[in-house]
């Protein structure tokens, strides 16, 4: 049974998590592609820190952006998810990835080297 | 059986955080400058933050969504942008004051100077948070904040009149200084009603996995635990009253404050005050730090989590460790504890309307509550406290110029 869904409502800033339960982070953006002559189609989401920032002011994004580069972790963000690689929309946006072998892990597993090393972390 | 064991530790426990600068030092202010008239401001405070807390227990009791994740997914980061700039802005501001409160206890305890022990208190809170789960920080300090009934002790001893306390319940206009009386039953809303409160008790909700079933419990804990913590702020504010005020003592550091135990425990009565003041604080501070983690966490859509090992939620373990860092950064720059308190409650009571107008909108949304939605009283209450707290930022700056000082 189909079901209806708001993008608004039901899919921005909602929190995604990949096909094994974990969190990823939340859809910063929703992609929609504006073709001549063809309705507007919904394409993916988007997930990283310069495209939420870039929503609240399009300043505050390029300086996340900028801020994301000087870390070096800007290579491959934001992440784009196909909308057709949604697994379920439900409390949470289900989406058929591993969260390790995204780009939206990068900075987790940056941090998690450095975290790790100390006495008592896991 | 468990949710009973839950329920007293939730309740016995519920001074850890409640108990700090904010609290000690405007009853303190309030008993001292104006005698008992301003308990009703304590009273009518604890049941605004009673309202809060229950309702953000429910809200992760039911919709397993901590205030701060909801607020992001229901209302978006426009909205959002503000609260969480003034909660984190008031978060790292507040846990300078609260480490200062530490580090002004162990002054009176060893005559050292305050700013010596403030990299020592960041790392302890760090430490603690460190190798602890939240089971530790929630009632492990809770349970040593019950040191602060000495307060309820001291205000029991000195036998005020119960007809003059039951007067004080009943608000009525100062007969001097009307702008200072007014300034301060604003601050004592400020301090009471914190924002991190809220939060953190809808992240220790979920940390701790409560069931639906469990709401009464969460009602429970609330209620008479907010209320237990604010008979506490009642006992500073009647001990100041009835010790500070006659002796025309005005309350301008916590040093002065401390004297307000002189006549019930004598020559313990410096080191009991410290006591009280350094594990209250002390209690916040990993409360505050543990919560400016969860709010990023949460509103970011990373993986949270105090019982989760540090490794493997990284970028909320880092988060509280910078946020904690921010906090040392500012104190060592050189602060006055109190003022920073008092600074601290302002910013409060002015990003008040933002913690509690989305509190309006959730509790009505069955996606987030199901059939636990507030009735007509509970929305008639929350509406009303939108308006107030609409009010009380727009008059708390005018306040802080004219009765700050």
């Amino acid at each position: 049974m189909a079901t209806h869904v708001e993008l608004i409502r039901d899919v921005l800033d909602k929190e995604v998590v990949d096909r094994h339960g974990r969190e990823m982070g939340r859809v910063d953006s929703i992609v929609i592609a504006v073709r001549p002559n063809r309705a507007p189609q919904v394409t993916a989401i988007e997930l990283g820190p310069a495209v939420l920032a870039y929503r609240v002011r399009p300043v505050l994004g390029r300086l996340m952006s900028a801020v994301e580069h000087a870390l070096g972790i800007d290579e491959g963000r934001p992440l784009r998810i196909p909308f057709g690689d949604i697994l379920g929309i439900h409390r949470h946006i289900k989406v058929d990835r591993a969260f390790g072998e995204t780009v939206a892990a990068t900075l987790e597993q940056r941090l998690r080297a450095w975290v790790g090393a100390l006495p008592g972390s896991s | 059986m468990s949710a009973i064991v839950d329920l007293v530790l939730g309740v016995v426990t519920s001074i850890g955080g409640f108990v700090e600068v904010g609290s000690i030092s405007t009853s303190a202010q309030a008993g001292s400058e104006f005698g008992f008239q301003l308990l009703w401001a304590v009273a009518a405070a604890t049941i605004m933050l009673a309202m809060l807390v229950e309702m953000s227990g429910r809200l992760a009791a039911v919709g397993k969504q901590s205030v701060a994740g909801a607020v992001r997914e229901r209302f978006g980061i426009h909205f959002q942008a503000v609260p969480l700039v003034a909660e984190l802005v008031i978060d790292v501001l507040l846990l300078t004051a609260e480490i200062g409160g530490v580090a002004i206890a162990l002054k009176l305890l060893t005559g050292i100077a305050f700013q010596w022990w403030l990299i020592p208190i960041g790392l302890v809170v760090w430490l603690v948070l460190w190798f602890s789960g939240f089971a530790i920080v929630e009632y492990g300090i809770g349970m040593l904040g019950l040191v602060t009934l000495a307060f309820v002790v001291a205000a029991w001893k000195l036998g005020p009149d119960t007809s003059d306390l039951a007067k004080g319940l009943v608000p009525t206009m100062a007969d001097h200084d009307i702008t200072r009386y007014a300034f301060l039953a604003v601050s004592i809303m400020g301090a009471t009603v914190s924002p991190y409160l809220v939060n953190f008790y809808s992240s220790g909700t979920i940390e701790e996995k409560m069931k639906e079933q469990e709401l009464w419990v969460n009602r429970t804990t609330a209620y008479l635990g907010t209320a237990f913590g604010s008979i506490v702020a009642m006992g500073v504010l009647v001990t100041s009253a009835m010790v500070l005020e006659p002796r025309n003592i005005l309350v301008d550091s916590y040093e002065q404050a401390a004297l307000m135990f002189v006549p019930t425990f004598g020559r313990w009565a410096i080191g009991l005050f410290a006591l009280c003041l350094g594990i209250g604080c002390l209690g916040a501070a990993l409360e505050i730090t543990l919560n400016a983690g969860y709010v990023l966490a949460q509103v970011f859509g990373w993986e949270w989590g105090a019982n989760k090992p540090r490794r493997d939620a990284a970028r909320f373990t880092t988060a509280f460790t910078f946020i904690l860092l921010m906090a040392l950064a500012i104190g060592l720059i050189g602060f006055d504890p109190l003022k920073l308190t008092m600074i601290c409650v302002a910013l409060t009571v002015v990003a008040m309307p933002f913690i509690v107008l989305p509190f309006l909108v959730l509790m009505n949304d069955k996606r987030y509550v199901k059939e636990h939605t507030s009735g007509p009283i509970g929305n008639g209450f929350l509406a009303a406290l939108t308006i107030f707290a609409g009010f009380l930022a727009l008059i708390v700056v005018p306040l802080e110029i004219i009765g700050g000082s």
